[in-house]
């Protein structure tokens, strides 16, 4: 399956995703990694309930998800891959799962964060694996939606931001 | 005391309840809730706070219960989300999206004369009704 867009967002599935990016990128099936929505069946309806219906949703477990994008009848699928943090995307990516990109889209403000961005807070777990994103080769940028300012985050950027912690 | 919490995107929410309480003035358990710049799991936390803050004059006032009305502007947003799921344990809640005018000013007229479904299914009429082409062709 080609990713169309790998995206980073606390939000998970939300209007910037299926109203923003999907308008733009038109994605055949929006794919949530996280393993607590997907062990929790009336969660799973509540955020597939939100996706557009001419989109394909499917919600799992994060091991599953790297397995799913790689069978091959879904091959022809354009795929809008989404996680809610950037360890679970590292995670998917040591796994295996073909990207060269990835799209920071919201990171909100929590215990311990520091900003980085308007829409990007971060802790030191958060750099680390945005470190490991970068040391396996994949372009990191943030931007919210569709035609909105895009800052790339760089080597030197991420460890600037590091010394913080 | 029927409460309502209107819950949307940037600064709507309370700009319809500053409004409403110009056109009816001030009005008691009425409150907004912005997702800006919240997590998730942050936006789900303060509504779930909101569902369990009774107010103490609801002692006084047990025929109006704990009934609690939450107004979302678009679903399928965060804001909508995170009220399911706020919600999911919550007996006494309701959910609509969609809000409007029309439909904050209907609560405040009939929150103390319907039972709690009938409030619900007046407001969800009365924000249909308000919408309405009034010129152009």
């Amino acid at each position: 399956m080609p990713v169309v867009l790998a995206r980073i967002d606390d939000r998970l599935i939300h209007g910037q995703v299926t109203v923003g990016w999907s308008e733009q990128l038109r994605p055949d099936r929006i794919l949530l990694a996280n393993n607590a929505i997907a062990a929790d069946s009336w969660q799973k309806r509540v955020y597939a309930s939100t996706v557009p219906p001419d989109i394909e949703v499917s919600i799992l477990p994060v091991s599953k998800a790297a397995a799913s994008l790689a069978d091959k009848e879904l091959a022809e699928e354009r795929v809008l891959l989404l996680t809610g943090s950037a360890q679970e995307m590292a995670e998917l990516v040591r796994i295996g799962v073909p990207v060269s990109e990835v799209n920071v889209g919201g990171l909100h403000f929590g215990p311990g964060k520091r900003k980085m961005l308007p829409f990007v807070y971060v802790d030191g777990q958060d750099l680390k694996a945005f470190m490991r994103l970068r040391e396996m080769g994949l372009l990191l940028s943030a931007q919210q939606v569709p035609g909105g300012r895009e800052y790339l985050l760089d080597d030197d950027q991420i460890q600037q931001m590091g010394e913080q912690f | 005391m029927i409460r309502a919490l209107v819950i949307t995107h940037g600064d709507l929410g309370r700009e319809l309840v500053r409004v409403a309480e110009m056109i009816l003035g001030p009005v008691p358990g009425l409150t907004s809730m912005s997702n800006s710049g919240k997590a998730a799991i942050d936006i789900t936390a303060q509504i779930e706070a909101w569902l369990t803050d009774n107010p103490t004059d609801d002692q006084a006032d047990p025929a109006g219960g704990h009934k609690k009305l939450i107004l979302l502007d678009d679903y399928g947003g965060s804001c909508a989300t995170s009220a399911q799921l706020a919600c999911r344990q919550d007996p006494d809640s309701a959910i609509i999206s969609g809000v409007n005018l029309a439909m904050l000013l209907g609560f405040v007229t009939w929150r103390d004369s319907m039972d709690f479904e009938q409030l619900v299914a007046k407001v969800v009429q009365k924000g249909r009704e308000a919408i309405i082409q009034v010129g152009g062709r």
